[in-house]
């Protein structure tokens, strides 16, 4: 019943559709555009984060008191739940000041989003300080 | 039929219903990523829309004030703010149904224009505070209650400063505790037994790691009287453009004593006007980075009532409602912290696809 020509043609047809799915795989394999709009949202919250504690000088008067503990929880409290953060405060000379790490959890592994804050404290002699949050969803 | 065309037309029938297969499965494969993209557009115009709607004052920029303003575009923002997402603690009162000022949110959709989406927002205080009591004992001649303090952000707990006032009648005592490092304290306060009625217990709870954050509830319990029914019961109170209007259930409601709370200070209110079962009382542009809670106590025939409000007007929630939206329907959630009167809260908006509820 077959002859030669049919027998072509179902391998030309094969060979066909072998390449339609190739085709498919490779558009499949191909890296999808970075999503920014998740970076963009968590950069928002974190300056505003440190926006809203500077806003009475919260956030001065905690790095001149050096107390680490409040300034992680007040950044807890502004921060929404899934959200990890590490913030390093430098000084002008560009040295880190926090002693101890200022961080709700391990940011090792995640994608994170950096923010960067000038502060200036509200006190006669101003000292100007540069804060580096770094921001993560968690999960 | 030779057998050469029986062959090509197996193979051209084989080919079709392979590439067909093919195509199905292309676009099957292709559409979560396309849908993606598409959607990505959709979170960052939503983002926009979110900050806009609290950025902007809305027009006429005192909407929030003027019972009479036509809203024709709509706006959060204070109109003479300082800071970004500062609020109008107006215009943020406006939105709660349980205000008789309150806008509907048709009109604030209408004002918003943009047509294709539906919202809804949610303002709250950035942590709760939950009150109990614990126990009650007789010490000569008062009365001490123990109330138990819990203050946590879902779940996790934060330590506070507490200012607490027992309210009854005329009476009132301030006291102030704390919330350990757990989020647990305790109030202790103490009542004398020569008043009865209705009282209320309101804290406000302060976060030690930053003044502005702070929160408040109330509870009511009756001290050597009966359970108090719900707030709202005798009285609807209604704060806006720093005027407090009460409007009485019962032609019988005397009012012995209007008061404003907040976490450092305490007024007596001044009756501004009178009307058929309302009053309205003027209400003191206070600095404290608090929320005002103003209180009514008096009575109603042989029962006693304290009826409160806060001022903001929160919690409150307002707009669509996406708790029935088809599975897989893309709702962008965005939150914000805001100011409003140097206090610190958080606003909820979810957006979405036109709702029916619009």
């Amino acid at each position: 019943m077959f002859d030669q020509k049919g027998q072509i043609r179902i391998i030309e047809s094969f060979l066909a559709i072998a390449v339609i799915f190739s085709a498919v795989l490779v558009s499949v394999t191909f890296p999808s555009s970075p999503d920014f709009s998740k970076q963009k949202s968590l950069s928002t919250m974190g300056t505003q984060a440190l926006i809203k504690l500077d806003t009475n000088g919260t956030l001065g008067d905690l790095i001149i008191q050096r107390n680490w503990a409040n300034m992680k929880t007040a950044l807890d409290t502004l921060l929404p739940l899934g959200v990890s953060f590490n913030l390093t405060v430098f000084d002008e000379a560009g040295n880190a000041v926090n002693s101890e790490a200022i961080q709700n959890s391990n940011l090792l592994g995640r994608e994170v989003v950096s923010v960067q804050y000038v502060c200036a404290t509200r006190s006669q002699v101003v000292d100007f300080f540069a804060i580096r949050l770094q921001l993560a969803w968690t999960g | 039929m030779p057998s050469s065309s029986v062959d090509t037309f197996l193979a051209c029938s084989v080919m079709i219903v392979l590439v067909l297969s093919a195509m199905a499965g292309t676009s099957k494969l292709m559409s979560p990523y396309l849908n993606d993209l598409a959607g990505r557009d959709d979170i960052e115009r939503f983002q926009y829309l979110a900050s806009n709607l609290l950025l902007t004052t809305g027009t006429p920029s005192n909407w929030g004030q003027s019972k009479s303003a036509v809203l024709s575009n709509l706006g959060f923002a204070k109109a003479d703010a300082i800071l970004p997402y500062e609020l109008d603690i107006d215009k943020v009162t406006r939105l709660n149904s349980e205000n008789i000022y309150s806008m509907m949110y048709s009109n604030l959709w209408q004002a918003f224009g943009v047509k294709d989406v539906s919202f809804q927002i949610e303002i709250k205080t950035l942590f709760e505070l939950s009150i109990e009591l614990v126990s009650n004992s007789t010490q000569g001649s008062q009365s001490v209650y123990e109330f138990e303090i819990i203050a946590e952000k879902s779940g996790m707990p934060i330590s506070t400063s507490l200012s607490s006032y027992a309210v009854v009648k005329d009476f009132v005592n301030k006291t102030e505790s704390s919330t350990s490092s757990d989020g647990e304290g305790t109030v202790t306060v103490g009542i004398p037994n020569s008043v009865n009625g209705t009282t209320l217990l309101l804290v406000f709870a302060k976060s030690t790691a930053n003044p502005q954050v702070i929160s408040f509830n109330a509870y009511a319990f009756g001290h050597n009287s009966p359970s108090p029914l719900p707030n709202g019961t005798f009285a609807k109170l209604s704060p806006l453009n720093h005027v407090l209007n009460a409007s009485f259930a019962y032609a019988t409601a005397e009012v012995s004593k209007a008061q404003v709370f907040t976490s450092s200070y305490n007024f007596s209110l001044t009756e501004k006007a009178q009307g058929v079962q309302t009053v309205e009382y003027l209400v003191p542009s206070l600095l404290d980075a608090s929320p005002m809670v103003m209180v009514l106590t008096g009575v109603n025939g042989s029962t006693s009532f304290a009826e409160w409000v806060a001022y903001p007007q929160i919690p409150l929630q307002i707009g669509a409602d996406f708790s029935d939206s088809i599975a897989g329907s893309r709702i962008s959630v965005h939150s914000q912290i805001v100011t409003v009167n140097s206090a610190l809260y958080e606003v909820v908006t979810k957006w979405g696809g036109l709702s029916s509820s619009v």
